[in-house]
């Protein structure tokens, strides 16, 4: 606050002493910081809490129970239920990956969505390749290349892990009909 | 004044304005008693800015506002204490408000020249009540849904139009989703505007008049009335007497006001921290045992209600409310003495004190009778949806006419109902799949049992079952820690007949 008066005045030791209307500017200015500190600061931190919100926890997702149980050399497709919590919103989205073994040891992963435009593909048993029927894509199924059609890029493989003889997938959705792998 | 402060002052004159607003005089002899006013300003403010936030992460749909609200309370950061302050500055609201009317009321201050700024506040105190009342259903718990279940039903008992009032007020014939919408409405859009615009009218006006001077300045030699020719004369001399002596407004006044805001803002937010706002279990149209209560602001109205007989509850109902705002509204024109301690005041000593003790002596009643904590068990766990649908069945097939469950209606005895056992704990001895195939065909089980069989086509598979899922929730008054002894005996398994 700008003033023409004086805010101290010189005492009788020459030491500068505080007025009157000094001393309750300055308790106005301590009390509306403080006010405005206690109310704003809960107000703005819950307002960018989204940006303070610690990273999702581990979503793996188990699709197989047993390693065991899986045949070698014929991929397999597992649909799985995922839980995902938008907000105070929870829903359910059925999702699904294609699982391939060649040893029974070392597992391949790929999102069930074909890259070009995100039809479900399927195992076509003749061939031994995968065939998505919408567009007549195919992709080879130990690398997930692409073999004819239109895909733009191959299937998108997924982190895999085998835990005590289950296997689990980090499921991920990526932005499809482009060339590049972007998680979606 | 810096820089930018003499580049602004050039242009729009701000030396004028600080002139009006911050260098006016103000009367000699003002009291703490004064601050109560901005202190309602500065909690009215805090309820802007919490109230915002909030606003970002609530859902107003029935489906989502619940599960918003404990998103707030369990995920934003700092949202719990947000949401407490907010509820604690609700409360806080009506206590200045109330407060700052009482100081007006005591000193006089309503009357000349201030009786239009008195109308604006017995606005604005109703506006408060009214934000209390539409806020309180947002967070759409067992509380909120039932709390204003009654009060739009004491709307509904008015005369003529309170049918046409109650399905106004909640949007349709039942409260729900379209009640909460509205409440949202009116709670963040329309109230918001309303008491803001009427706020700075009022201050607007507090400006022009000044802040009315100590009683007794302005009673010494007054004209017995203030309708009296000479008064306005006698009072602009008087009230410039008082002003020369007076102080400056900044930063004398509002270093007080400043003082007594931040307590109250620092109170709130102890109290935001410590007892945070609360959430009940989520609303249930199904419970019928819930006892109601609404916000402790409204509670001695509530009590009164219990007192006055069924005629005449509709005249009480929504008498008494509009009787008191109309003598709030009239005070300043049919008091026109000008004499304004209280305590030269008979009928206004009187009329205050009574009040006050009218509404301690209720608002006392109103605690003694709260609902002691042998609260049905179901309160304690919110039912999933299909454990209220057999809650429902459970009503509509009368079971509670045989059987019954602490805190629900005890069936009365007489000869022709057989005696049913109690349920209360029914949850501890059987699980919902054995009490599915008891439901479906009890004599199987008991060859001589009087209950009916309830299986198809009675009831559907589906229902039975829900209907047992609920059962299994009855666990005693102890649910909580009550470990349940399963006695589950199944009849041996009807052999197919041979041909």
């Amino acid at each position: 606050m700008a003033s023409t008066r004086e805010e101290t005045v010189k005492g009788h030791d020459g030491a500068k002493q505080v007025t009157r209307r000094g001393f309750l500017r300055w308790i106005s200015g301590i009390g509306a910081v403080v006010s405005a500190a206690v109310v704003g600061f809960p107000a703005i931190r819950a307002f960018v809490s989204p940006v303070l919100a610690a990273p999702p926890p581990d979503d793996w997702v188990k699709v197989a129970d047993d390693i065991a149980l899986l045949d070698v050399g014929v991929p397999v497709r597992v649909n799985f239920v995922q839980s995902t919590v938008d907000a105070w919103l929870e829903s359910r989205t059925l999702n699904g990956v294609w699982l391939f073994t060649e040893d029974g040891e070392k597992f391949k992963a790929y999102n069930g969505h074909c890259t070009h435009l995100g039809c479900a593909y399927i195992y076509d048993k003749e061939h031994k390749d995968f065939l998505c029927p919408c567009h007549h894509g195919q992709f080879d199924v130990a690398t997930g290349r692409v073999l004819a059609g239109p895909p733009p890029r191959p299937l998108d493989e997924l982190e895999v892990q085998v835990r005590d003889s289950a296997v689990f997938v980090k499921y991920r959705d990526f932005r499809l009909g482009i060339a590049e792998k972007v998680e979606a | 004044m810096g820089a930018i402060g003499r580049w602004l002052d050039k242009r729009l004159d701000l030396a004028s304005i600080r002139k009006t607003l911050l260098d006016r005089k103000m009367p000699a002899g003002l009291t703490w008693w004064h601050t109560l006013g901005s202190a309602t300003l500065a909690v009215f403010v805090v309820q802007i800015t919490t109230g915002i936030v909030l606003a970002m992460y609530y859902s107003p749909s029935p489906d989502h506002a619940y599960d918003s609200i404990r998103f707030i309370e369990r995920t934003v950061a700092s949202g719990s204490l947000l949401r407490g302050i907010h509820h604690w500055g609700a409360s806080a609201m009506v206590v200045l408000v109330v407060a700052h009317m009482i100081r007006v009321f005591t000193m006089g201050s309503y009357k000349y020249p201030r009786e239009a700024n008195w109308i604006l506040g017995v606005a604005l105190l109703c506006l408060v009540m009214a934000f209390g009342f539409t806020g309180y259903l947002l967070p759409w718990d067992q509380k909120a849904y039932w709390a204003t279940q009654v009060g739009t039903n004491i709307a509904g008992t008015a005369p003529v139009i309170g049918g046409t009032l109650v399905t106004l007020l909640r949007g349709g014939s039942q409260l729900g989703a379209a009640t909460l919408a509205r409440f949202f409405a009116l709670h963040v859009l329309l109230l918001p505007i309303l008491l803001g615009g009427i706020v700075m009218l009022h201050l607007v006006i507090v400006v022009r008049q000044g802040i009315a001077a100590p009683p007794k300045v302005l009673e010494e030699d007054a004209p017995g009335r203030t309708d009296d020719p000479q008064y306005a004369q006698f009072y602009d001399a008087k009230y410039a007497q008082s002003k020369a002596s007076g102080v400056r407004f900044w930063p004398d006044i509002i270093a007080k006001d400043i003082i007594v805001a931040t307590a109250v803002i620092l109170l709130l937010v102890i109290l935001g921290r410590f007892f945070g706002a609360g959430l009940d279990a989520p609303a249930d149209p199904t419970d019928a045992a819930y006892v109601p209560r609404p916000e402790w602001y409204f509670l001695p109205f509530f009590q009164l209600l219990k007192f006055v007989p069924g005629s005449m509850e509709s005249f009480v109902a929504i008498g008494v409310p509009t009787l008191l705002v109309l003598v709030l509204l009239l005070l300043p024109f049919f008091d026109r003495r000008s004499i304004r301690s209280l305590v030269h005041r008979p009928i206004a000593l009187t009329s205050l004190g009574g009040v006050t003790v009218a509404c301690a002596l209720l608002f006392g009643a109103s605690m003694s009778e709260a609902p002691h904590t042998g609260i049905p068990q179901e309160v304690g766990h919110p039912l999933t949806s299909t454990e209220r649908a057999g809650r429902v069945l459970f009503d509509q097939q009368q079971c509670g006419s045989c059987h019954a469950i602490a805190g629900r209606k005890a069936p009365e005895k007489n000869a022709d109902v057989p005696d049913a056992p109690e349920l209360t704990d029914i949850g501890l001895k059987h699980t919902a799949g054995w009490m599915h195939s008891y439901i479906e065909d009890p004599t199987r089980f008991h060859p001589d049992s009087k209950m009916p069989a309830f299986g198809p086509p009675t009831l559907s598979h589906q229902e039975i079952e829900e209907l047992a899922q609920y059962l299994a929730t009855l666990r005693g008054p102890h649910w909580a820690t009550a470990q349940p002894e399963f006695r589950d005996t199944f009849p041996e398994p009807v052999k197919p007949k041979e041909k």
